[in-house]
């Protein structure tokens, strides 16, 4: 089934390294919000790319700040 | 709502095989393709998760899109010569009529991406050659080789043709174009070498 488009939120993180990684790994696997997620550290922004059907920007921006990283929604 | 639009996918595709010929696997990047399809990076990842699959998702749409000319008005129920032929004419027209496509799709069938690409694009491939090729067998209109003799002695000569099409040079040099005698001529010898 294809994703609708709406449930598709992209950030502009500074998740950069292996260990970065990490550290918010088990959060986003654990959270029931969250259906998938994937992360381009090949890109210069890093760019969090999260499947939700309920959660807002607003909620993913809180949830990678307060594990002390920098999460901007990608315009 | 955000919509899916198709003529923004397909100016992805196109301006993603230009750059990667271009610059290569290592020169491409999410934000350059942003900037060359004159779209926002965010929208791009949309479509795609990451850099990786954008180019395993784009490497599979090409290889599809192969198949499906290489077997236009073809059928594996088709005697031998005739299939054959058919493939070859085929062939040669999306070599010569996607000249992008098909340096990328040698990019890719040679990267770390071919396993995946080749893997999901060839299951249909291999069902209709294994029935055209075991019936042929069957009907003593081909000398039954492994596949891979198979492969090489079928099309190896018409992409040695068409490499030098497209080089616009044939041996030592000399200008060179094809010509539907070319193909002929080779097509021939193939079928004889490959008929017991």
């Amino acid at each position: 089934m294809t994703t609708p488009l709406d449930h598709i939120l992209i950030f502009k993180t500074n998740i950069l390294t292996a260990a970065d990684r990490l550290a918010i790994e088990n959060r986003l696997n654990t959270h029931c919000g969250i259906e998938r997620w994937s992360l381009d550290q090949q890109d210069v922004d890093c760019v969090l790319r999260i499947v939700s059907a309920t959660l807002t920007p607003a909620d993913i921006i809180d949830l990678i700040t307060c594990q002390g990283f920098a999460c901007a929604e990608l315009d | 709502m955000r919509t899916r639009n198709a003529d923004k996918q397909e100016l992805v595709k196109q301006k993603a095989i230009e750059l990667i010929v271009n610059d290569g696997f290592d020169g491409f990047s999410v934000n350059k393709l942003a900037r060359a399809c004159s779209i926002s990076v965010a929208t791009l990842y949309i479509y795609y998760r990451d850099k990786d699959d954008l180019i395993r998702q784009i490497g599979l749409e090409v290889g599809q899109t192969f198949f499906a000319h290489t077997f236009r008005d073809f059928s594996p129920q088709m005697p031998f010569a005739e299939g054959l032929t058919k493939q070859w004419e085929n062939r040669a027209r999306f070599w010569l009529e996607y000249p992008q496509e098909v340096a990328f799709y040698e990019m890719i069938r040679l990267s770390p991406y071919g396993e995946f690409v080749l893997e999901e694009s060839m299951v249909a491939f291999k069902e209709i050659m294994s029935e055209f090729l075991h019936r042929a067998i069957r009907n003593k209109e081909l000398t039954p080789v492994t596949p891979e003799v198979f492969w090489s002695v079928a099309y190896g000569p018409l992409y040695t043709l068409l490499r030098f099409h497209s080089a616009k040079k044939g041996l030592g040099g000399n200008a060179f174009e094809l010509s539907d005698q070319h193909l002929a001529d080779a097509l021939k010898l193939v079928i004889k070498a490959l008929t017991p």
